[in-house]
This record gives structure tokens, sequence and C-alpha cells, in this order.
């Protein structure tokens, strides 16, 4: 049955090739959208790693502060203590200016057994900066005091960074090497994976480093957890109190705020690439319903002639059916062939899994395209009535 | 004759309700796209207001230094006091709008939050820009020696501070705990036109920054010259300071390029420091264009053929009659070109609706995207091709249909 399908696929190929090729293009178009949607998807699954509601993020510009390291950390001091009397205050902690959902990054590289790690998130942070955001420590400590006295500078990373470099997440106490290996840094704790660039981006390997008087100076960014009934009086209150304080511009953002814009930065043109491929499809599923539509009516004669010689309506329909879906196969297969090349070089640098998933989730939604598409014209095939069909011709 | 097409179609049209609707939906729809995306890209390369002085202007931004040895790279964009103390000496620059960076500040009004983005300017900003006042007047060199605590604000900020004040000339605006005198009101701008955007714009003498004397900084600058004649020399005079800049310590080379509109939005978009991004912006456009094309012809091809091939018989009888295959094509593209016109028509229709809705959501601020000219050019060439690839491989398949069989039919 097959061997005769493909005869008569064969002796319209003129007319199968376009529809070939416009199933193939389609493939590939929901590849790409399947693709891009898998990749979100497994991104948006993983854990945030902390908690970003009621931060709020008060950014002021240092300029106007002391330049000497000692008076600056005498500053700090004091300001920490009068925001810490706030009863509206939960918890508070400086950092330089890339907090989650911040559009700053700064970026550091690592040495680790003559191997360099670039691209590394570096988070110059106070010591509140756990409980301003719950972060959860899976090995290890968070800083504390006694720690500015130490020889090797204390650092605390990430799950995923810590598995690449020693291929464990227990490395609290050892020691990695800064970005020339000059220095030494301690690891003493180990956190989960943070995604501090919204919740569609993954998580980027990352090290937090304490503001110390070396780097007090970089300090731009006051972080606050605050508590239930803080509302929009205490917010004026604070920025008055920060403007007098830091005598600069100052700005108050609230961080659930920053993360709905950081989202739909993502979101939007997720929606619009959507919006273009469901209607590509939907244009796509209306042509080849014509098509095969058309294509029926022209074959009366022939069906109408199986019809006589006593095939039911079923086998007619199946064969309609499993025609439009031979040819669906041949497309899916040259599509798969251009597909599969992305995992294998690697274009784009997203995991193989994304891809296959794709490929998978493609191959099903194009069949069920086809199925939906020549059922009707199949069906109608089969109510062809063999008298009236051989009449016409 | 045209009448003649133009009457066939309607008539083919009219048959195949069914294929008819599939053809316009698809024409139609992937007509408003493209001239949707044609009305964003002619926003972002034609912002207009306040910029109506492109052709005479060189945009500089951002600099570059770079110690090419061990791989460092600073970018950021520049200082006032890179502006005050070379680029003003350049001959050819008639005037020169300096600004910074848009910076937030929040004013706290009946315990509601406004967050205002603020600018700060010199005196020519206003000479060169063309920002239309709405009442007041801008700052001048007398308030920009004295450092006077003066603000010009955008109508969006009048109206969301003040309410429904009439003439707010004179009062004062309170934002980061400084109250400055408003002295002038100006339209919107659009956040398309990104360095001009702003809710507050207040003299360069009150930035605590303006007095470093680094190269970089927060501050970019539009160079104005004389006539259009003059921006080439312009750009080689820039060029040639920029060559003899001192190069800060630790760092080898510096690269700092004076662009004119469109190739500054391409630099910024795909380009970097040594190249402008120009070809790569208009490949990677083309590109995509023409894959996104691709789907919707190869449909309109195969509808287009099972309609000929329903014809069959009526081509048959017109070749018999001696109608040449050239004669047959021409009448099947002219007819092809009046199905993708109507589409078009309908397309227009629905990015009128689109462009809508766009400015309506307000999702980049004063946002307002326009149906004009250019573009409705661009929607007639794109229809007009996508008519012609579409038909002529059908019509070219229809030419060969053999007058026995098609007759037989």
């Amino acid at each position: 049955m097959y061997k005769h399908l493909f005869k008569l696929i064969w002796n319209k190929r003129k007319q199968n090739i376009l529809f070939l090729s416009e199933i193939l293009i389609s493939f590939l178009v929901v590849f790409a959208v399947f693709s891009y949607l898998t990749y979100y998807y497994k991104n948006y699954i993983k854990p945030l790693g902390f908690d970003y509601d009621r931060v709020w993020a008060v950014s002021y510009n240092s300029d106007q502060l002391s330049k000497n390291a000692d008076s600056l950390n005498i500053f700090y001091t004091n300001l920490n203590k009068a925001l810490k009397a706030m009863p509206e205050i939960e918890a508070i902690s400086f950092s330089s200016s890339n907090y989650p959902y911040s559009s700053s990054f700064m970026s550091t590289g690592l040495t680790q057994g003559g191997k360099k790690f670039n691209q590394i998130s570096d988070f110059n942070v106070g010591s509140d900066y756990q409980k301003v955001w719950n972060i959860k420590l899976i090995d290890g400590r968070w800083f504390s005091p006694e720690d500015l006295i130490s020889k090797n500078k204390e650092i605390i990373i990430n799950e995923t960074f810590s598995k690449e470099m020693f291929g464990t997440a227990k490395t609290a106490g050892k020691l990695i090497g800064d970005f020339d290996d000059k220095r030494k840094f301690k690891i003493i704790g180990v956190v989960n994976d943070f995604k501090a660039n919204g919740d569609f981006v993954p998580a980027n390997n990352l090290m937090f480093s304490r503001l110390d008087t070396t780097n007090l100076k970089w300090a731009s960014t006051l972080l606050i957890r605050v508590r239930e009934t803080a509302g929009a009086s205490f917010e004026s209150k604070l920025y008055k109190f920060m403007a007098t304080m830091m005598r600069s511009a100052v700005e108050i953002q609230h961080v659930d705020e920053m993360r709905d814009a950081r989202n739909k930065e993502t979101i939007i043109p997720m929606l619009l690439f959507i919006i273009v491929a469901g209607f590509l499809i939907i244009n796509v599923a209306l042509g080849l319903f014509g098509v095969l539509w058309y294509n029926i009516n022209k074959r009366k004669g022939e069906i109408g002639l199986r019809r006589a010689i006593g095939a039911s309506g079923i086998s007619v329909s199946t064969q309609m059916v499993l025609e439009s879906l031979i040819l669906a196969t041949i497309s899916v297969l040259i599509g798969c062939f251009f597909a599969v090349q992305f995992p294998l070089l690697n274009v784009f640098d997203v995991a193989s899994g994304v891809y296959l998933i794709a490929i998978l989730l493609s191959v099903l939604f194009i069949y069920t395209l086809v199925i939906a598409c020549s059922l009707y014209p199949g069906r109608q095939a089969a109510a062809i009535h063999p008298a009236i069909a051989l009449h016409e011709d | 004759m045209l009448k003649n097409y133009f009457k066939i179609a309607l008539a083919v049209l009219k048959r195949r309700k069914f294929f008819t609707f599939i053809s316009l939906f698809g024409i139609s729809l992937t007509l408003t796209i493209l001239m949707v995306a044609t009305a964003l890209a002619d926003k972002m390369f034609n912002p207009g207001y306040p910029d109506y002085n492109q052709h005479r202007s060189l945009y500089v931004e951002r600099i570059e230094i770079k110690n090419t040895k061990e791989g460092w790279m600073n970018m950021s964009n520049l200082s006032f006091y890179f502006f005050e103390h070379y680029v003003s000496r350049l001959k050819t620059v008639y005037k020169m709008a300096i600004s910074s960076a848009q910076k937030s500040s929040n004013a706290y009004l009946n315990n509601k939050k406004l967050v205002i983005g603020y600018k700060y300017t010199n005196a020519d900003y206003w000479n060169v820009l063309s920002y239309r006042f709405l009442e007041g007047k801008p700052y001048g060199e007398r308030e920009i020696k004295n450092a006077e605590q003066v603000a010009v604000i955008s109508k969006k900020t009048k109206e969301a501070y003040f309410g429904d004040e009439k003439s707010v000339i004179g009062l004062y605006i309170s934002a980061d705990n400084i109250n400055y005198r408003v002295i002038g009101v100006v339209d919107n701008v659009s956040g398309a036109a990104r360095n001009f955007t702003g809710d507050m714009y207040l003299p360069y003498t009150l930035a605590k920054d303006s007095k470093n004397t680094e190269l970089m900084g927060s501050y970019n600058a539009v160079l104005l010259g004389r006539t259009a004649d003059d921006v080439p020399r312009m750009k080689k005079e820039f060029t040639q300071m920029v060559n003899k800049l001192p190069i800060p310590p630790d760092f080898d080379k510096i690269y700092c390029n004076a662009d004119g509109f469109k190739t500054s939005i391409a630099r910024r978009m795909a380009g970097d420091s040594n190249s402008n991004g120009i070809t790569k912006v208009i490949a990677i456009g083309g590109i995509f264009v023409l894959l996104f094309l691709l789907l919707p012809t190869m449909n309109l091809v195969n509808i287009n053929i099972t309609r000929i091939m329903e014809r069959s018989s009526e081509i048959g009888v017109r070749k018999a009659f001696g109608a040449s295959s050239k004669t047959l094509v021409y009448q099947f593209i002219v007819e092809n070109l009046i199905l993708t016109f109507i589409g078009g028509v309908i397309g227009v229709f629905l990015s009128l609706l689109v462009i809508y809705l766009i400015n309506e959501s307000d999702y980049i601020s004063s946002f307002n995207l326009t149906m004009n000219l250019t573009v409705l050019f661009f929607s007639l060439i794109t229809c007009f091709l996508f008519g012609l690839i579409s038909g002529v491989y059908p019509a070219w398949r229809m030419s060969k249909l053999n007058i026995v069989k098609a007759l037989k039919a």
C-alpha cells in the first residue's frame, strides 16, 4: 500500500514539491519558536535564589562623600545605625551598583587549577545582604565581622560555578586565585544559583565579596528590606533622609517593579515573536487546507472508481490522510537534518537538550497540523458517491 | 485591456470565496506586519521632533579607551570637559548641543511617587534642537553662568506635578530636595529620540560632575555645522582632534566617532568603535524580511497554482484562439497584482489599527508612530514585489499548459 502511495506522490511531484517546501519552512519556523520558548521555559522554572518582595533599592551618587577610606567607613557605620533604628526597616545592606534586576553589570575572572573562568558577576555587598534578599546557603556560612582581619579575602560563590570548578557544591574553605592568579580568595560559602537578571535569563556565575575599606568607595546603592507597614509616607521620609545624608541625587526603586520591567524586556519580544509565528502558521494551515481540498475535488474520478470496486469510505479517507502524512514526513526529515545542526555545531551556546525538546515538539506540531488540515478533505473524499463521480467524468 | 483583466480578476475572486479569503488574509496580515515594522524603523531612524537639523549635524556619544596588548577596554559617554575643551575649538563646528545622559530622581506629591528623568544641558542645546515651547523660554548663558536653579520641564511633568494649573512659569518643582524655578514647558519628546527625551532639563553648571577633567563622563553632544556641506569637513576635523587626544596611562588607543544620525543608530545597534554597523543592520534586516516573506509567498504560490488549474478550460480556450503565452502570463500577473493591492488596502487599515493600539498602550513614552508617506511608499513597494513574486511562478506554470489537456478537463 505504501509503495502505491509513493507512486501516487511521485506522479504529482511538481505540485508536491511546493507542498513539501511549504511544510519544510513551516517546520523550521515552528522549530525556531519552540527552541525559543523551551529555552525561556527552562530558565523560568529554575528557582530564583532570593526573595525580591519588599526590597527597595536606593541609588545615590557617592561623589560628594569623603574620599578618605577611614572617614567613609565611619560615615557608613553611622548611617547604618541611623537606618536600622527606623521601625519600618527590617534589614539593610549597602551594595555596588549591580544588584538583582539593576541594569548594571560588573564582572571579573577567577583562576582555579590553571584554568581561567571569565564573566563572573562580581557583587560587592554589605554584611546583611543575605538577610535583605533571604539568600539560602547550601554550604559554609555568610560573611561575619571577624572576616575583615583574615589574610585571604573571603568570597561566596554559587552552586553551578562551584560544581564547574571542583565538581561539588561543598567547597567552603577552598582557595581560588583572582583573575591573574596573583592573590587568593577563600571560599567561605556556596549559595543557590542566583537569577539576578530576570526570570527568563539564566543565572550567571557569581561571587559575592564583602564591601570593606578597600572598596567602600564603590558602594552606590542601599538595599532595604522593609516591613509590611512601610508605605508611601515612609518612602518620602526615607528619601528626604537619604538626600540630606548623601548630598546628592537619590532615587528609590521598588525591586518588584524593577523585576516586572526586566521580565517585560523578555516577554514583549517573545509575544511579538509568537504573534508573528502564529500568524504564519494560521496562514499555512489555511493554505494546506485549501490545496488538499482542491486536490480531492480534482481526483473525484479516481476516488469514485476506488469506491465502485469496493473500497470503504474509511479506507479512502485514510489514503488521503496518509498521503499528506507521507509528504509531511519527508519534509520533517529534511527539516530535522537542518535542525539537528544547531545542537551539533553548538550554535548560540544553548544546551542541546533545548533543541532536542524543540525538535520533538515541532515534529508533533507539524503532524497535528497536517492531520487536522487533511481530516476534513479526507472525510469529504470518503463521502463521494461512486455513481455520481463516475458519471461526471 | 486592463479594465478587462480587472473585471476577470474580480469575477474569479467572487467565484471561490474560501480561497479568496485565504489569499486576502495572508496578504493583508503579511503586509500589516511589514508596514508596522517599517513604521517602527522609520520612527527609529527619523525621530523628527525636536531634532530637525539631522542633515547638518554630527552626533558624538561614546568614547572607547583600549589597551590593545592586554585587551582591556573602557567605554562610556564623554565628559563635559571633553566637549568644552577640545570639541568647541573645532573651527567647523557652528553650534554644539551638550547634554548629559538621563538621570532619575523622585518627587513625592501627596504620598504619590513621581519619577523625574532629568538632564543637564548647555545653553546652545536650545538653539541646536527645536523644542516646542508651550510656555516660557529656555535658560541662556546668563542663567548658566550664575548656576541658577531653574528648570525647563516637559508637558508630561507639568501635568503630573502641577495637575490642571494653567501656567506654571515661576512655580517651583522640587527634586532631590532642591527647589527649581520652572522657566519653560516643552512638548513631550518621543522615547525613540533617546538622547533628547527627558522630563526636566537643567543648566549643566548645577551638575556636580561638570568639572571633572577626564575624558569619560556622562555627556553626549550634537555638533551642528553651518551647512550640510560642512559635515564631511567637520567629521575630518573631529577625527584629527581625536587622534591628538592625550591617552590616559595604562591605555594605548582612543576611539571616538562623530557620526551622522543614521550611522550613530546603526553603530549603537550593531557596530563598535571600528565599524559603523550599517552593513550589518541592513544585512540582518534584509535577511529577516526575506525569511519572513518566504512562507506567505509560498503559501500564495500554492493557492494561486490551485486556482489557475481550476481555470484550465478558460486558459485552453484562450490559447486555442491564439493568445500567446506572454499575454496569458501578463494577464495572470496583473490579476495577481490586483489581488495583492486589495490585500494591501486592507493591510493599510489593519496597520492603522495596530499603530493606534501601539500608541495607546504607551509602552515607550510618547511614542507616536505614524503612517507617513515614507512608510506608505515602502509598503507600496513591498506590496508590488509580493504580488510579482507570488504571481510569476504560477503564471509560468499556466502558460506551459497543454491546450488539448486543458480543453478536455
